[in-house]
Formats: structure tokens, C-alpha cells, sequence
């Protein structure tokens, strides 16, 4: 078995192989570092830009970059990729189309000494907000390397958010991820749907189920926009749709399920498990406890659901 | 080359002016002020044998960009495009009123390099694009016009910062430097003086001239296909709010305001007779 990586390595590596090969692969860091990424300043420093502590200027660079023909990867953590240069994000990039990437490390609590400076817990509501913005979320590894994948070949604007951690692979090497989402245990009438780390506690929590007899399924929904028909068919098999984000309630995952349920009017239930408030609290698991989102507090939920 | 004759560039000036206030007069949108006060800048750029462009061909490899970062002075703009035929005359018809023009500028307009409108932008979209032409070992130069008092942004400065460092000496941006803002004075709300300091200490070269002065204008762009400079050069032009019809010259009351159709005719005959302009 190859030696775990941390997903921005994953991504980088991937964007690396690309790069190698296309010249016009631009990687733009507001003083943000990786592993991964030291490897590819080395070999292509020509296409590396690093335009200090400055997330509003590197979102300007990348569109002019973009304009003249270049595709552009930027590179920050989370809050500041969306949240500090939001207005650039729109102006310069949405508005024009520009195929640039804006990738955000730290994605949940994935920072989790750090405070809620660095928490990525509205990044979701923010970027889906934005019309022709993709937006993608994965949980692992292989999952972040296709993200590579799909925004080096897609045309326009897209936001990838990615774990800081190094966490446990969920998929094989050359799955395919076009659909946006996968359905990683069928359930009878329940079905977690889960973004990010939070797949790993929906699988442990189905796995809990299992050992009792019980199916509880999981849907990973990597794509969060655009989400496709496919997934919508797939949670229609379902009576109970729960969602689980390391992210605030308003615009996240459930907000985009609720939409989705309310629009296609939908015969399925949904409760949501996600944050509604900024919190000074610190060690994953531990926050994840104070919010009500770790495994033991969805275990209860469910087994009390009727 | 022929000479360029500065009396028919001023003249061209004055004609724009003229276009402008139509363009905003039958809308009853626009900021006419705005307009005027950079109309000498545009004009020694398009007309003068600065920037390198063809009508035909808006998106010529090769071509210079003009990034207007004060995008509300869009009808100038619009009103040079469709003079120099980027743009039907059609189009101009339906200013504010379809979906082909409006108040800021749209990148999907032939000619217009980007969108805009917000203020901050248009530095650091021209610094990417001034980087990228690099890349390629492109010769086409990166313009870009701002406002004075955009110059308050954080914004400008992070792209000010990193266009010195990166030594883009074929990024020029010209500063429509009329001392005013929407609602007072630049100087009374948050100084910009000495703003050729502040570039000078971000790295650039700094040139300061009479903004409409089309000789001192075009003085400014001699050698430029020869990059003589190692930095980034910014012009800052002098220049009066709302040049050209004196009631609205160094007004703030008229940002973003139109006069009304029965009183353009004032403004029309003032810069016929001030500047000795023949309409038509």
C-alpha cells in the first residue's frame, strides 16, 4: 500500500503531472505551502506565483493571468480563498467566466488548534452563491486528485476545498467521480448524506448500523454544485435523508438538500446536522462533540428517529 | 510616421465629450463628470498611435489591453468604440436600456477588456495579464486607467506591491488624477498626497503631467516599444472633474448625474464654444 498523503499533496501531485505537460498551467499561492507543492516550485518554478499575504491580489492576478490565456490554480486556506476576497472572486473571475480554480485548505475543522479564524465552515455558502461556480468537496486522497482531474479540464470558474489532515483512504485509484457523488452503502429507508471528512464518520455510523442488522445508507456528494439528476434519483430511494456537514446550517449541504427536495418536490424527509454558531473550541473529535455532529450523537438521533 | 497634430486630437477630445453627453442625455444614466475628466487620456491612447489595436480584430493576440479600472466612465469608452468601429452604432442607442450597454463596463463588449464597475480592480487584473504576456514573450503592453480615489483601496497597493517587485515594465497605468471622489474632495476625505511618493516607494516610475494636455500626454508613451524602463511606469495626469462644461467642473453634486434633456443644449454649446469644437 503507498504511503498516505494529505489531499492538497494529492491534488498538487496531480496538477503537477498536468502542468509538466501544458505550459499555461499557472499556480497561484497567497503564501500558502504543501509538501507537494515544494516539488512543483522546484521543477516549474516559471509557472509558479507567489503573491505574498495578499488573497484580494491573487485573485486579481489569476484573472489577468487568465485573460491571457492561462489556467489558473490558486492556493490559500479556506476563510481567506473565499471569504476575504469574495467581491474579487465575483468581479473579476465569475462575472468573466475565467477558468480559475480557487483551492481552499482547511476545509471543516480540518485546522482544529486553530480557532475559528481558520475553521472553513461557511465557504460553502459563500462559493454556491456565485452562478457558474463549481464547487467541489472531497473526502480523501483519490477523491482530491480527481478534483485535479475535473477542474483542469472544465472551462470555468471552480472551488475545491480540501482537508489539511491526512486521512484514511475511502476510494481505490481510478474510480470515476464525473457524477459528483457516490453511493458508498445502500440502506433500506435511511440514508446519511454526508461532504468531506464528515463521509468518514457517515461510514462509521453505517458500519455501527450493520454490526446490528440494520442498513443505514451513505452518499458522499463530492460535487456540491452543480449536483446532477443522478444524485437527486439516488436519495428518492430513500424515506429519511440525513445530512451531516462540519459546516454552519445556513447554505450548506442540508441547505442545498433542502432545495433540492423542496424544488423537485420530493417525498423524503431531512434532518440536518451541521453548525449554527462560531465556537472557540479546539481538538476535532472534541469540537465535533460540542456540535452535536460526532458519530455517538448521530447514532442516538438516528436510533430515536421514528 | 505622419505627426500627430494635438489641435485635432484636442478637437477629437471635445467631439467625445459632445458624444458622451448625448449618450448619457438620452439615457439620463451615467457619470458624465467622470467621463470628461479623463477624455484627453483616452483620446491621446486610441487616436494618438499609443495603443495597438484593430477594430476588426477586439481580440487580436497581439493587441495592448486597456483595462479601465473606473468603469463608470464607460459612455467615453463606448462612445471611442463605436467611433473607431469596434461597436455598431446601434448599440450605443441602447445604452442602459437592453442588455449591450450599461452604467460599468461588460467584458462582452467588443473592445472592453473586462468587467467592471466595483472600484480596486483593474491594477491587479492588468498586473496579471502584464505577467502573463511575460510568460508568453509577448510585446504587447498592459494599460491601465484609474481613478484618484480608488487610489484608497487596499487593493491598488497589493497589486502596486507585486507589479514593482515582479518589475513589470510593460504594465503602465495612468492615474485620472482630478481630486475628487463621489462626494468631496480627495484631500478632505483621506488624503492621497503624495501619491507619486507612494508609487515611487512601491517600485515604480513616476511621471507627472497636465492631464489634459494631449502633448504632454502623448510625451509620456515616446520609446515605449523599445522597454526602456525595468519597472512599472505610472502616469499622473492633472486633470479637472467634469472638464469642459464649467458648471460642472470640480462639482461633486454632478458625480453621477445627467443633466436633463432641456438644459443639455447649455452644456453642449460650452464645449463647442469653449474648445471652438464643430460639431458634425
Amino acid at each position: 500500500m503507498s504511503e498516505m498523503v494529505a489531499m492538497r499533496d494529492a491534488f498538487i501531485g496531480k496538477l503537477y503531472d498536468f502542468a509538466k505537460k501544458d505550459r499555461n498551467i499557472i499556480f497561484v499561492s497567497a503564501d500558502m505551502g504543501a509538501p507537494g507543492l515544494e516539488v512543483y516550485r522546484r521543477d516549474l518554478s516559471s509557472q509558479y506565483v507567489n503573491v505574498g499575504v495578499a488573497e484580494q491580489d491573487m485573485i486579481m492576478i489569476a484573472a489577468g493571468l487568465a485573460l491571457a490565456g492561462k489556467k489558473v490554480f490558486t492556493f490559500s486556506i479556506g476563510p481567506f480563498a473565499t471569504a476575504r476576497c469574495f467581491e474579487f472572486t465575483k468581479v473579476d473571475i465569475v462575472l468573466m467566466n475565467l477558468p480559475v480554480t480557487i483551492i481552499g485548505v482547511g476545509a471543516g475543522f480540518s485546522y482544529d488548534a486553530d480557532g475559528p479564524t481558520h475553521y472553513t465552515t461557511e465557504d460553502i455558502s459563500i462559493m454556491r452563491v456565485l452562478p457558474n461556480m463549481q464547487i467541489f468537496s472531497p473526502c480523501d486522497s483519490i477523491a482530491a486528485a480527481a478534483c485535479a482531474d475535473l477542474t483542469y479540464k472544465s472551462s470555468g470558474p471552480a472551488y475545491v476545498r480540501l482537508d489539511r489532515q491526512v486521512v484514511p483512504e475511502i476510494y481505490s485509484n481510478g474510480e470515476s467521480f464525473e457524477s459528483g457523488f457516490k453511493e458508498l452503502r445502500s440502506g433500506n429507508d435511511i440514508c446519511i448524506v454526508a461532504t468531506a471528512n464528515m463521509v468518514h464518520n457517515a461510514l462509521s455510523i453505517s458500519n455501527h448500523f450493520a454490526s446490528k442488522g440494520r442498513k443505514i445508507g451513505v452518499i458522499d456528494l463530492l460535487r456540491l454544485k452543480p449536483v446532477g439528476d443522478d444524485f437527486k434519483k439516488a436519495i428518492m430511494e430513500y424515506k429519511v435523508i440525513i445530512s451531516m456537514e462540519e459546516h454552519l446550517l445556513d447554505g450548506g449541504l442540508g441547505s442545498i438538500l433542502a432545495e433540492i427536495i423542496i424544488d423537485e418536490n420530493l417525498p423524503v424527509r431531512l434532518k440536518r446536522f451541521g453548525l449554527n454558531k462560531y465556537m472557540y473550541a479546539y481538538g476535532r473529535k472534541n469540537i465535533q462533540k460540542l456540535f452535536g455532529i460526532d458519530e455517538d450523537s448521530i447514532i442516538k438521533a438516528i436510533e430515536n428517529m421514528h | 510616421m505622419e505627426p500627430i497634430e494635438v489641435d485635432e486630437l484636442q478637437n477629437k477630445a471635445d467631439m467625445l465629450r459632445l458624444a458622451t453627453l448625448d449618450l448619457c442625455v438620452g439615457a439620463q444614466k451615467g457619470h458624465l463628470t467622470s467621463a470628461f475628466s479623463c477624455a484627453e487620456l483616452l483620446t491621446a491612447l486610441y487616436y494618438g498611435k499609443v495603443l495597438r489595436y484593430d477594430p476588426k480584430k477586439p481580440k487580436w493576440e497581439d493587441r495592448d489591453r486597456l483595462f479601465i479600472s473606473k468603469g463608470h466612465a464607460s459612455p467615453l469608452l463606448y462612445s471611442i468604440l463605436k467611433d473607431l468601429g469596434f461597436i455598431p452604432a446601434d448599440y450605443l442607442e441602447d445604452f442602459c436600456k437592453t442588455d449591450k450597454l450599461g452604467v460599468h463596463l461588460q467584458s462582452n463588449v467588443p473592445g472592453v477588456e473586462n468587467t467592471v464597475g466595483s472600484l480596486g480592480h483593474g491594477l491587479g487584473v492588468a498586473a496579471g495579464m502584464a505577467l502573463g504576456a511575460k510568460m508568453d514573450r509577448k510585446d504587447y503592453y498592459s494599460f491601465v486607467l484609474l481613478s484618484d480615489g480608488e487610489c484608497c483601496e487596499g487593493s491598488i497597493w497589493e497589486a502596486a506591491m507585486f507589479a514593482g517587485h515582479h518589475r513589470l515594465n510593460n504594465l503602465i497605468a495612468i492615474v485620472d488624477r482630478n481630486y475628487m471622489t463621489a462626494t468631496d474632495f480627495t484631500e478632505n476625505s483621506v488624503g492621497l498626497t503624495p501619491l507619486d511618493k507612494k508609487f515611487e516607494a512601491f517600485g515604480w516610475e513616476v511621471k507627472k503631467i497636465k492631464g489634459h494636455s494631449i502633448s504632454e500626454i502623448l510625451s509620456c508613451f515616446e520609446g515605449i516599444r523599445s522597454f526602456r524602463r525595468m519597472t512599472p511606469f505610472v502616469i499622473i495626469a492633472d486633470t479637472v472633474k467634469g472638464k469642459g462644461v464649467n458648471l460642472s467642473e470640480n462639482k461633486p453634486a454632478w458625480h453621477a448625474r445627467v443633466p436633463k434633456i432641456e438644459d443639455a443644449e447649455v452644456w453642449r454649446n460650452e464645449i463647442r464654444t469653449v474648445k471652438g469644437v464643430c460639431h458634425e
